[in-house]
Protein backbone atom coordinates (compact mmCIF):
# COMPACT_ATOMS: atom_id res chain seq x y z
CA UNK A 1 0.00 0.00 0.00
CA UNK A 2 0.75 3.30 -0.82
CA UNK A 3 1.20 6.07 1.52
CA UNK A 4 -0.49 9.16 1.72
CA UNK A 5 0.45 12.51 3.80
CA UNK A 6 -2.84 13.33 4.33
CA UNK A 7 -1.00 16.02 6.71
CA UNK A 8 1.16 17.39 3.89
CA UNK A 9 -2.34 17.39 1.51
CA UNK A 10 -3.88 19.98 3.71
CA UNK A 11 -0.58 21.76 4.33
CA UNK A 12 -0.84 21.41 8.26
CA UNK A 13 1.08 20.21 11.44
CA UNK A 14 0.47 16.66 12.75
CA UNK A 15 -0.65 18.75 15.92
CA UNK A 16 -2.90 20.71 14.36
CA UNK A 17 -6.40 21.16 16.17
CA UNK A 18 -9.46 20.00 14.58
CA UNK A 19 -10.86 23.45 14.03
CA UNK A 20 -7.06 24.09 12.27
CA UNK A 21 -7.85 21.15 10.08
CA UNK A 22 -11.38 22.04 9.23
CA UNK A 23 -9.77 25.71 8.38
CA UNK A 24 -7.48 24.03 6.29
CA UNK A 25 -9.27 22.66 3.97
CA UNK A 26 -11.93 25.12 3.74
CA UNK A 27 -9.56 27.69 2.53
CA UNK A 28 -8.04 25.10 0.03
CA UNK A 29 -11.89 23.99 -1.19
CA UNK A 30 -12.50 27.66 -1.73
CA UNK A 31 -9.43 27.02 -3.85
CA UNK A 32 -10.11 23.61 -5.75
CA UNK A 33 -13.56 22.90 -5.48
CA UNK A 34 -14.71 21.67 -8.95
CA UNK A 35 -17.72 24.14 -8.92
CA UNK A 36 -15.21 27.12 -8.17
CA UNK A 37 -11.98 25.87 -10.37
CA UNK A 38 -11.69 25.04 -14.08
CA UNK A 39 -8.04 24.99 -14.04
CA UNK A 40 -5.97 21.63 -15.00
CA UNK A 41 -5.47 19.37 -12.20
CA UNK A 42 -8.30 21.19 -10.11
CA UNK A 43 -10.53 18.06 -9.12
CA UNK A 44 -7.66 16.37 -8.43
CA UNK A 45 -6.34 18.03 -5.80
CA UNK A 46 -9.78 18.76 -4.65
CA UNK A 47 -10.41 15.15 -3.80
CA UNK A 48 -6.53 15.11 -2.63
CA UNK A 49 -7.91 17.48 0.03
CA UNK A 50 -11.24 15.76 0.51
CA UNK A 51 -9.88 12.80 1.17
CA UNK A 52 -7.82 13.65 3.06
CA UNK A 53 -9.95 15.51 5.59
CA UNK A 54 -12.20 13.18 5.53
CA UNK A 55 -9.94 10.99 7.32
CA UNK A 56 -8.46 13.48 9.75
CA UNK A 57 -11.50 15.20 10.23
CA UNK A 58 -13.11 12.08 12.12
CA UNK A 59 -11.46 11.38 15.65
CA UNK A 60 -11.13 7.53 15.24
CA UNK A 61 -10.22 7.60 11.82
CA UNK A 62 -7.56 10.12 12.46
CA UNK A 63 -6.38 8.01 15.69
CA UNK A 64 -6.08 5.07 12.95
CA UNK A 65 -4.43 7.46 10.41
CA UNK A 66 -1.67 8.61 13.16
CA UNK A 67 -0.61 5.09 14.24
CA UNK A 68 0.11 4.52 11.26
CA UNK A 69 3.22 6.17 11.81
CA UNK A 70 5.12 8.49 9.45
CA UNK A 71 6.02 7.43 5.83
CA UNK A 72 7.02 9.57 2.88
CA UNK A 73 4.35 10.00 0.68
CA UNK A 74 4.07 7.78 -1.75
CA UNK A 75 6.66 4.86 0.06
CA UNK A 76 5.46 1.40 -0.39
CA UNK A 77 4.33 0.35 3.55
CA UNK A 78 2.74 -2.18 5.60
CA UNK A 79 0.25 -1.33 8.73
CA UNK A 80 1.65 -3.31 11.64
CA UNK A 81 -0.24 -7.25 12.62
CA UNK A 82 -1.38 -5.07 16.02
CA UNK A 83 -2.98 -1.80 13.85
CA UNK A 84 -4.48 -4.54 11.71
CA UNK A 85 -6.62 -6.79 14.45
CA UNK A 86 -7.34 -3.08 16.18
CA UNK A 87 -8.99 -1.49 13.18
CA UNK A 88 -9.22 -3.69 10.48
CA UNK A 89 -10.11 -6.62 12.19
CA UNK A 90 -7.31 -8.56 9.73
CA UNK A 91 -9.36 -7.97 6.70
CA UNK A 92 -7.27 -8.51 3.48
CA UNK A 93 -6.24 -5.66 1.94
CA UNK A 94 -3.39 -6.29 -0.88
CA UNK A 95 -4.82 -4.38 -3.61
CA UNK A 96 -6.74 -1.62 -0.98
CA UNK A 97 -5.85 1.63 -1.75
CA UNK A 98 -5.39 3.91 1.61
CA UNK A 99 -8.20 6.09 0.61
CA UNK A 100 -10.81 2.81 0.82
CA UNK A 101 -9.29 1.73 4.18
CA UNK A 102 -10.52 4.53 5.37
CA UNK A 103 -13.90 5.13 4.06
CA UNK A 104 -14.40 1.19 4.45
CA UNK A 105 -13.52 1.28 8.18
CA UNK A 106 -16.20 3.87 8.58
CA UNK A 107 -18.37 1.10 7.05
CA UNK A 108 -16.61 -1.15 9.67
CA UNK A 109 -17.49 0.74 12.76
CA UNK A 110 -21.26 1.24 11.77
CA UNK A 111 -21.33 -2.38 11.39
CA UNK A 112 -19.52 -3.48 14.31
CA UNK A 113 -22.49 -1.01 16.25
CA UNK A 114 -25.32 -2.38 14.42
CA UNK A 115 -23.83 -5.90 15.55
CA UNK A 116 -23.46 -5.58 19.43
CA UNK A 117 -26.70 -3.27 19.59
CA UNK A 118 -28.80 -5.31 17.47
CA UNK A 119 -29.97 -2.34 15.45
CA UNK A 120 -29.89 -3.06 11.54
CA UNK A 121 -28.29 0.77 10.46
CA UNK A 122 -29.23 1.08 6.57
CA UNK A 123 -26.56 2.13 4.99
CA UNK A 124 -27.01 3.86 1.32
CA UNK A 125 -24.33 2.17 -1.15
CA UNK A 126 -22.23 4.14 -2.99
CA UNK A 127 -22.63 6.85 -6.22
CA UNK A 128 -20.16 5.95 -8.77
CA UNK A 129 -19.05 9.05 -11.11
CA UNK A 130 -17.72 8.66 -14.35
CA UNK A 131 -16.19 10.58 -16.91
CA UNK A 132 -17.30 10.22 -20.69
CA UNK A 133 -15.68 12.20 -23.77
CA UNK A 134 -17.17 11.95 -26.80
CA UNK A 135 -17.15 13.19 -30.40
CA UNK A 136 -19.57 15.42 -31.92
CA UNK A 137 -20.34 12.43 -34.05
CA UNK A 138 -20.61 9.68 -31.08
CA UNK A 139 -23.76 12.48 -29.13
CA UNK A 140 -25.44 12.83 -32.82
CA UNK A 141 -26.27 9.60 -32.92
CA UNK A 142 -26.41 8.01 -29.29
CA UNK A 143 -23.41 6.08 -28.53
CA UNK A 144 -22.91 3.31 -25.38
CA UNK A 145 -19.73 3.53 -23.10
CA UNK A 146 -18.16 1.07 -21.19
CA UNK A 147 -17.80 1.76 -17.57
CA UNK A 148 -14.51 -0.23 -15.61
CA UNK A 149 -15.75 -1.85 -12.64
CA UNK A 150 -14.12 -4.47 -10.37
CA UNK A 151 -16.74 -7.09 -10.37
CA UNK A 152 -17.71 -6.89 -14.18
CA UNK A 153 -17.81 -3.94 -16.45
CA UNK A 154 -21.12 -2.11 -17.19
CA UNK A 155 -22.47 -1.01 -20.88
CA UNK A 156 -24.09 2.62 -20.63
CA UNK A 157 -26.17 3.58 -23.20
CA UNK A 158 -25.54 7.13 -23.70
CA UNK A 159 -29.21 8.54 -25.93
CA UNK A 160 -28.56 10.76 -28.72
CA UNK A 161 -29.73 14.41 -27.43
CA UNK A 162 -26.38 14.96 -25.08
CA UNK A 163 -24.93 18.01 -24.62
CA UNK A 164 -21.31 19.01 -23.50
CA UNK A 165 -21.45 19.05 -19.29
CA UNK A 166 -24.68 16.95 -19.20
CA UNK A 167 -24.69 14.39 -16.44
CA UNK A 168 -26.92 11.20 -16.71
CA UNK A 169 -28.05 9.30 -13.51
CA UNK A 170 -28.67 5.41 -13.73
CA UNK A 171 -30.03 5.12 -10.90
CA UNK A 172 -29.76 1.74 -8.15
CA UNK A 173 -26.55 0.94 -10.15
CA UNK A 174 -24.13 2.72 -7.76
CA UNK A 175 -22.44 0.25 -5.16
CA UNK A 176 -24.43 -1.95 -3.26
CA UNK A 177 -26.45 -0.48 0.37
CA UNK A 178 -26.25 -2.80 3.03
CA UNK A 179 -28.08 -3.06 6.62
CA UNK A 180 -31.50 -2.57 4.19
CA UNK A 181 -30.23 0.70 2.98
CA UNK A 182 -30.65 1.42 -0.64
CA UNK A 183 -27.65 0.91 -3.71
CA UNK A 184 -25.92 4.08 -5.10
CA UNK A 185 -26.38 5.25 -8.48
CA UNK A 186 -24.03 5.79 -11.51
CA UNK A 187 -23.15 9.29 -12.80
CA UNK A 188 -22.11 9.91 -16.22
CA UNK A 189 -20.78 13.26 -17.00
CA UNK A 190 -20.53 13.72 -20.49
CA UNK A 191 -17.65 15.96 -21.96
CA UNK A 192 -17.62 16.85 -25.74
CA UNK A 193 -14.41 16.39 -27.72
CA UNK A 194 -12.86 18.83 -29.87
CA UNK A 195 -14.18 19.33 -33.25
CA UNK A 196 -11.48 20.57 -36.07
CA UNK A 197 -14.79 22.46 -37.44
CA UNK A 198 -17.36 22.56 -35.21
CA UNK A 199 -17.85 24.51 -32.41
CA UNK A 200 -21.16 23.47 -30.10
CA UNK A 201 -22.92 25.65 -28.28
CA UNK A 202 -25.70 23.62 -26.39
CA UNK A 203 -27.21 22.01 -28.99
CA UNK A 204 -25.94 24.77 -31.65
CA UNK A 205 -22.91 24.31 -33.79
CA UNK A 206 -20.90 26.90 -34.83
CA UNK A 207 -18.56 26.41 -38.35
CA UNK A 208 -16.39 29.48 -39.51
CA UNK A 209 -17.31 30.60 -43.28
CA UNK A 210 -14.32 31.91 -44.85
CA UNK A 211 -15.50 34.21 -47.89
CA UNK A 212 -13.61 35.69 -50.55
CA UNK A 213 -14.08 39.87 -50.74
CA UNK A 214 -16.01 39.25 -54.45
CA UNK A 215 -17.87 36.66 -52.86
CA UNK A 216 -19.13 38.12 -50.24
CA UNK A 217 -19.12 41.91 -52.78
CA UNK A 218 -20.74 39.59 -55.59
CA UNK A 219 -22.67 37.00 -53.63
CA UNK A 220 -22.05 33.29 -53.95
CA UNK A 221 -23.13 29.80 -53.96
CA UNK A 222 -21.15 27.81 -51.22
CA UNK A 223 -20.61 24.50 -49.98
CA UNK A 224 -20.63 24.31 -46.08
CA UNK A 225 -19.98 21.34 -44.43
CA UNK A 226 -22.61 20.20 -41.69
CA UNK A 227 -22.59 16.87 -39.20
CA UNK A 228 -24.66 14.82 -42.27
CA UNK A 229 -22.93 15.82 -45.50
CA UNK A 230 -22.07 19.02 -47.20
CA UNK A 231 -24.86 21.69 -47.75
CA UNK A 232 -25.21 24.31 -50.52
CA UNK A 233 -26.06 27.70 -49.18
CA UNK A 234 -26.93 31.28 -50.75
CA UNK A 235 -24.22 33.91 -49.53
CA UNK A 236 -26.38 37.33 -50.32
CA UNK A 237 -24.93 40.11 -52.09
CA UNK A 238 -23.18 42.53 -49.88
CA UNK A 239 -22.45 40.52 -46.67
CA UNK A 240 -20.57 41.40 -43.92
CA UNK A 241 -17.63 39.67 -42.04
CA UNK A 242 -19.58 38.57 -38.56
CA UNK A 243 -22.55 37.84 -39.78
CA UNK A 244 -24.45 34.71 -39.32
CA UNK A 245 -25.82 32.01 -41.35
CA UNK A 246 -28.61 29.86 -39.98
CA UNK A 247 -29.25 26.06 -40.97
CA UNK A 248 -32.57 25.72 -38.82
CA UNK A 249 -32.21 22.00 -37.32
CA UNK A 250 -28.87 21.26 -38.33
CA UNK A 251 -26.91 21.40 -34.87
CA UNK A 252 -26.98 18.58 -32.48
CA UNK A 253 -30.29 16.98 -31.94
CA UNK A 254 -32.56 17.22 -29.23
CA UNK A 255 -33.15 14.05 -27.04
CA UNK A 256 -36.81 13.89 -28.58
CA UNK A 257 -37.38 15.34 -31.89
CA UNK A 258 -35.46 18.39 -33.52
CA UNK A 259 -32.09 19.68 -33.25
CA UNK A 260 -30.40 22.60 -32.69
CA UNK A 261 -29.50 25.02 -35.74
CA UNK A 262 -25.73 24.92 -37.40
CA UNK A 263 -24.32 29.27 -38.04
CA UNK A 264 -21.81 29.96 -40.56
CA UNK A 265 -20.46 32.79 -39.64
CA UNK A 266 -19.20 34.89 -42.27
CA UNK A 267 -15.40 35.38 -42.55
CA UNK A 268 -13.67 37.89 -44.97
CA UNK A 269 -10.38 36.56 -45.88
CA UNK A 270 -7.72 38.13 -48.35
CA UNK A 271 -4.74 36.50 -50.11
CA UNK A 272 -1.76 37.47 -48.60
CA UNK A 273 0.00 37.31 -52.02
CA UNK A 274 -1.43 38.54 -55.23
CA UNK A 275 -0.43 38.12 -58.81
CA UNK A 276 0.29 41.18 -61.33
CA UNK A 277 -3.04 40.90 -62.79
CA UNK A 278 -4.78 40.74 -59.75
CA UNK A 279 -3.11 43.49 -58.80
CA UNK A 280 -3.72 45.73 -61.74
CA UNK A 281 -7.51 44.33 -61.35
CA UNK A 282 -7.26 45.25 -57.42
CA UNK A 283 -6.06 49.02 -58.27
CA UNK A 284 -8.62 49.75 -61.10
CA UNK A 285 -11.37 48.51 -58.39
CA UNK A 286 -9.61 51.48 -56.01
CA UNK A 287 -10.17 54.07 -58.27
CA UNK A 288 -13.33 52.95 -59.72
CA UNK A 289 -15.36 52.62 -56.32
CA UNK A 290 -16.59 55.56 -54.58
CA UNK A 291 -17.17 53.37 -51.26
CA UNK A 292 -16.19 54.58 -47.84
CA UNK A 293 -15.37 51.88 -45.05
CA UNK A 294 -14.64 54.74 -42.73
CA UNK A 295 -17.50 56.94 -42.81
CA UNK A 296 -17.99 57.62 -39.24
CA UNK A 297 -14.63 59.19 -38.87
CA UNK A 298 -15.35 61.65 -41.30
CA UNK A 299 -18.74 62.59 -39.53
CA UNK A 300 -20.65 60.59 -41.54
CA UNK A 301 -23.01 57.23 -40.23
CA UNK A 302 -22.11 53.63 -41.05
CA UNK A 303 -25.93 53.10 -42.12
CA UNK A 304 -26.01 55.88 -44.46
CA UNK B 1 -18.94 -12.19 -17.29
CA UNK B 2 -22.35 -10.85 -19.85
CA UNK B 3 -22.42 -7.45 -19.06
CA UNK B 4 -25.57 -5.39 -19.67
CA UNK B 5 -26.86 -2.57 -20.98
CA UNK B 6 -27.86 0.19 -18.41
CA UNK B 7 -30.27 3.20 -19.36
CA UNK B 8 -30.19 6.45 -17.97
CA UNK B 9 -33.11 8.97 -16.98
CA UNK B 10 -34.36 11.40 -18.73
CA UNK B 11 -33.78 14.48 -17.15
CA UNK B 12 -37.66 15.69 -17.41
CA UNK B 13 -38.51 12.09 -15.82
CA UNK B 14 -40.67 12.87 -12.14
CA UNK B 15 -38.80 12.00 -9.34
CA UNK B 16 -40.49 12.20 -5.52
CA UNK B 17 -39.01 13.95 -2.69
CA UNK B 18 -37.89 11.13 -1.12
CA UNK B 19 -35.52 9.98 -3.92
CA UNK B 20 -34.40 13.52 -4.39
CA UNK B 21 -33.32 13.20 -0.66
CA UNK B 22 -31.55 10.04 -0.97
CA UNK B 23 -29.66 10.63 -3.96
CA UNK B 24 -28.55 13.96 -3.04
CA UNK B 25 -27.93 13.87 0.87
CA UNK B 26 -29.81 16.57 1.55
CA UNK B 27 -32.35 17.10 4.69
CA UNK B 28 -35.71 17.73 4.62
CA UNK B 29 -35.33 21.15 5.96
CA UNK B 30 -33.01 21.72 3.64
CA UNK B 31 -35.06 20.89 0.50
CA UNK B 32 -37.92 22.80 2.01
CA UNK B 33 -36.02 26.25 2.60
CA UNK B 34 -34.26 25.83 -1.36
CA UNK B 35 -37.72 25.41 -2.86
CA UNK B 36 -38.92 28.39 -1.06
CA UNK B 37 -35.64 30.34 -2.06
CA UNK B 38 -36.80 29.05 -5.71
CA UNK B 39 -33.88 27.53 -6.63
CA UNK B 40 -35.82 24.05 -7.08
CA UNK B 41 -38.46 24.29 -9.38
CA UNK B 42 -41.31 21.71 -7.71
CA UNK B 43 -44.36 19.77 -9.49
CA UNK B 44 -46.89 19.93 -7.10
CA UNK B 45 -48.11 16.32 -7.14
CA UNK B 46 -51.12 15.07 -4.98
CA UNK B 47 -48.73 13.36 -3.04
CA UNK B 48 -46.72 16.33 -2.14
CA UNK B 49 -44.01 17.63 -4.22
CA UNK B 50 -42.55 16.41 -7.21
CA UNK B 51 -39.52 17.08 -9.45
CA UNK B 52 -37.71 16.77 -12.66
CA UNK B 53 -35.15 14.29 -12.41
CA UNK B 54 -32.37 17.17 -13.35
CA UNK B 55 -32.61 18.67 -10.15
CA UNK B 56 -30.99 15.89 -8.62
CA UNK B 57 -27.86 17.20 -10.17
CA UNK B 58 -28.49 20.64 -8.86
CA UNK B 59 -29.14 19.16 -5.16
CA UNK B 60 -25.91 16.51 -5.55
CA UNK B 61 -23.55 19.80 -6.21
CA UNK B 62 -25.13 21.94 -3.81
CA UNK B 63 -24.70 19.07 -1.01
CA UNK B 64 -21.45 19.09 -1.83
CA UNK B 65 -20.77 22.93 -1.74
CA UNK B 66 -22.81 22.44 1.82
CA UNK B 67 -20.08 20.14 2.80
CA UNK B 68 -16.80 21.64 1.88
CA UNK B 69 -17.94 25.31 2.90
CA UNK B 70 -20.05 24.80 5.91
CA UNK B 71 -23.07 26.56 4.17
CA UNK B 72 -26.45 27.23 5.25
CA UNK B 73 -29.36 27.31 3.39
CA UNK B 74 -29.06 30.46 2.57
CA UNK B 75 -26.08 29.95 1.61
CA UNK B 76 -26.36 27.01 -0.75
CA UNK B 77 -29.31 28.71 -2.36
CA UNK B 78 -26.74 31.90 -2.97
CA UNK B 79 -23.94 29.26 -4.43
CA UNK B 80 -26.27 27.56 -6.54
CA UNK B 81 -27.34 30.74 -7.97
CA UNK B 82 -24.42 32.28 -9.00
CA UNK B 83 -23.11 29.16 -10.22
CA UNK B 84 -25.89 28.41 -12.57
CA UNK B 85 -25.80 32.18 -13.46
CA UNK B 86 -21.49 32.34 -14.30
CA UNK B 87 -22.52 29.47 -16.29
CA UNK B 88 -24.91 31.17 -17.88
CA UNK B 89 -22.54 33.88 -19.01
CA UNK B 90 -20.12 31.14 -19.57
CA UNK B 91 -22.26 29.46 -22.35
CA UNK B 92 -23.21 33.37 -23.89
CA UNK B 93 -19.22 33.72 -23.96
CA UNK B 94 -18.54 30.59 -25.55
CA UNK B 95 -21.77 31.73 -28.19
CA UNK B 96 -19.64 35.18 -29.18
CA UNK B 97 -16.30 33.82 -28.78
CA UNK B 98 -17.56 31.45 -32.01
CA UNK B 99 -17.73 34.76 -33.86
CA UNK B 100 -15.13 35.48 -34.05
CA UNK B 101 -12.48 34.42 -36.20
CA UNK B 102 -10.35 32.04 -34.17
Amino acid sequence: MKFKDYYESLGIERGASEEEIKKAYRRLARLYHPDISKEEGAEARFKEISEAYQTLSDPEKRQAYDDLGRHRAGEEFRPSPEWDSRFWQDQPHQEVDLSDLFEQMGFRASQRRSQSGGVDFPIRGHDVEAIAQLSLDEVCHGTQVTLERTGGNVRIRVPKGVVDGERLRIPGRGGHGSGGGADGDVYLHIQLLPHPLFRPVGHDLYVELPLSPWEAVLGAQIEIPTLDGRVQVTVRPGSQGGQKLRLAGKGLPHRGEGAGDLYGVLQIVVPKEINEREQELYRELATASSFQPRPQFTGGTIHG
Amino acid sequence: MADDLLNPVDGETLVESAELLAASGLAHEELVELVEFGVFETNQGDAGWSFHSRVIHQARRVVKLRDAFGLNPPGMALALTYLEKIEALEQRLRELECLLPR
